[in-house]
């Protein structure tokens, strides 16, 4: 290790981050230097740090809950709002493996979401899929689930486990849904939610190195440019006759003053009898949850 | 599978032990002197010199109990026996010198923690860049941990030349060091001790996020527990995950709360007693490592140990453990003796 290098290179990451933060974020480094045989060095780290790479994209890794999940560019980094909301739901629901339930995540990404709740239930309780239209989001969520010891399917009848399916897809497809074995009792999503003039003043570490189909939540050609298109679209999924169990939930992640428009297309579109909103631990409404 | 009664019972049975074993020596030798009195008058004097050896050992025996044994079975068995510890260091005057001193006695107590073969975690830690350490918690899991390391409250002081110092003047620096009872985890969800109800604890982050969401992928994990009643909080940002940091930051709130509670306890017992014993200030100072004079000195019990390094990078900090142990238990029995007489 070349020591002054990494001095300087930590002074000038202190200048970006603040001195606090630029401690903290070298010692992740440092110690994800220690734990894996990669051949990053700290320089190198830091120099891509201060280009403005994501942090996790460099240490390859991010916590979710209590799984340490991969990141690889350009696939959405899991943020800490889902988390948050995503630890709530698994102790709101109690599954158990008498009575196993159907999960159906829409734009899955690292999968966070689906591998979380297959954690954290009983084993045996929860058969999960996860759609995307990425495929290299598909390749990190069965790399994550191999990572986090998850099956794509279950044979054992003796010692049963949870499941989860990634599944390369479109949520505009209108066969899409009948491929993955409804009903749902449990539908969650973070689609892309950022309209296109906020996108264009993300900070660099987002715009520069995230997927914009995970981001942007207008794709081209779409009518409306609130951010609001795919929360349009999975109402009009789930509003189908046959796809939402009776007594199913369905969580929505919204964006910065998204969730009243997003309750109220969950009740007129997706037919969703009652809404509600969940504030995340910054205090802003990030999730909308409906119910049959 | 053991159900948890006769846990119970052979946790009493173990505890019982030490009593049942003086007693039972206790009678026996009380037997042999029976047979031995007898034999001091006896017609031959190889027979009456074998005696009164006999005697002059059963005798000393027999004043060991009376004057130790039996004493020290009069300490009621600790009530935290079974915790683990949590110690916070906190380095105090002297700058850089003093995060060095810090790094050198979280070594100790990691060394102390291996021999006894208890668990050590450094759980938050804030480097210099000199190589030291501003502050640091770390955890020491097993049973006996909290017992033991009790008696490490407070300040210590340290007073030599800093390898940083060119002129070779010495410094006094001061390092303080908090040690806190620790529950498993697991047992302090079964509501065993209620130390806190969930609604008095108001939990934050630490930073604006703007927008938050996928707006955002700076990572902002630090929390910050209060507990309202007593305004105990506890800010946690060692780990990348804010879950992480929460359940950790938990973990320290429940083991203040407990210290809180004991110290309550012990303060409420002594309420009650005619003659106030001095209680533990932890912002006294209880110990000074000099250098220059090779020397540790425990100021609450003046004792000096020669050879410094013994205690450094051997098992000196043993003898001062056991010396403070012995001093609480004569304390506790001179208060039993108190509560007699009155």
């Amino acid at each position: 290790m070349r020591p002054e290098p990494v001095r300087q290179l930590f002074a000038r990451l202190a200048l970006v981050l603040g001195r606090e933060s630029a401690k903290l974020e070298l010692k992740w480094m440092k110690q994800a230097h220690a734990a894996s045989a990669s051949p990053t060095d700290l320089p190198t780290m830091l120099e891509r740090r201060l280009q403005g790479e994501p942090l996790q994209y460099i240490l390859g890794t991010t916590p979710f809950g209590s799984l340490d999940l991969l990141s690889r560019p350009p696939t959405l980094i899991p943020r800490p709002e889902t988390e948050d909301w995503a630890l709530r739901l698994a102790s709101t629901i109690s599954p158990m493996a008498n009575r196993p339930i159907s999960v159906l995540d829409l734009c899955t990404g690292s999968g966070c979401i689906p591998l979380l709740l297959c954690h954290l239930w009983p084993p045996g309780s929860t058969r999960a899929f996860g759609v995307d239209i990425s495929p290299d989001a598909i390749r990190l969520a069965t790399d994550n689930a191999a990572r986090c010891n998850i099956p794509a399917s279950d044979h054992a009848f003796d010692n049963p486990r949870n499941t989860f399916i990634p599944v390369l897809g479109d949520i505009y497809d209108p066969g899409l849904l009948k491929e993955l074995d409804p009903p749902f009792d449990v539908v969650t999503s973070n689609p892309p939610y950022i309209p296109q003039h906020e996108y264009d003043e993300l900070p660099p570490s987002v715009k520069d190195y995230e997927d914009p189909i995970a981001l942007l939540g207008d794709p081209p050609g779409a009518k409306e440019h609130n951010g609001l298109s795919f929360y349009e679209r999975i109402a009009q999924l789930i509003g189908q006759q046959g796809i939402l169990r009776d007594g199913a939930i369905v969580a929505l992640e919204v964006g910065q003053g998204q969730a009243e428009a997003v309750e109220s297309i969950l009740r007129k579109r997706g037919g969703l009898r009652t809404t509600e909103s969940w504030t995340d631990p910054w205090g802003k409404k990030r999730v909308v949850i409906g119910r049959t | 599978m053991s159900s948890p009664e006769d846990i119970a019972r052979a946790r009493q049975i173990k505890e019982l032990e030490p009593l049942h074993e003086a007693w039972t020596q206790w009678t026996r030798t009380r037997e042999s002197l029976q047979e031995t009195l007898p034999l001091l008058a006896d017609t031959d004097p190889a027979m009456r010199a074998l005696a009164s050896e006999e005697y002059t050992s059963i005798t000393s025996t027999l004043t060991s109990h009376i004057q130790d044994i039996f004493p020290h079975l009069l300490v009621p068995a600790s009530t935290t026996r079974q915790l683990s510890a949590m110690m916070e260091l906190k380095s105090g005057v002297g700058g850089s010198e003093a995060s060095l001193f810090l790094a050198d006695l979280l070594r100790v107590y990691t060394r102390y923690a291996n021999v006894n073969r208890w668990k050590t975690q450094v759980i938050a830690s804030n480097q210099t860049d000199g190589g030291g350490l501003k502050d640091a918690i770390v955890e020491v899991k097993g049973e006996g941990a909290y017992d033991a390391l009790r008696w490490e409250s407070g300040v210590h002081r340290v007073q030599r030349v800093p390898a940083t110092e060119a002129s070779g003047r010495t410094h006094t620096s001061t390092v303080a060091v908090i040690v806190l009872p620790l529950a498993e985890e697991s047992e302090s969800m079964n509501g065993d001790d209620e130390l806190f109800s969930m609604d008095d604890v108001k939990v934050e982050v630490m930073r604006a996020r703007g927008a938050g969401g996928q707006h955002v992928n700076k990572t902002e994990s630090a929390v910050r527990l209060t507990h309202v009643p007593t305004g105990v909080t506890v800010s946690m940002q060692d780990e990348r995950s804010q879950h992480q940091n929460k359940r950790r930051a938990f973990q320290v709130l429940r083991a203040r709360l407990m210290d809180i509670k004991l110290t309550k306890d012990i303060e409420n017992r002594r309420a009650t007693r005619r003659n106030l014993v001095r209680t533990a200030d932890r912002s006294e100072k209880i110990r000074t490592y000099n250098y220059a004079q090779d020397r540790v000195t425990d100021h609450r019990i003046g004792l000096s140990l020669m050879n410094l390094t013994s205690f450094m990078e051997g098992d000196g900090v043993q003898d001062f453990l056991d010396a403070l142990q012995r001093n609480h238990d004569e304390d506790v029995m001179e208060e039993m003796i108190g509560d007699a007489d009155s």
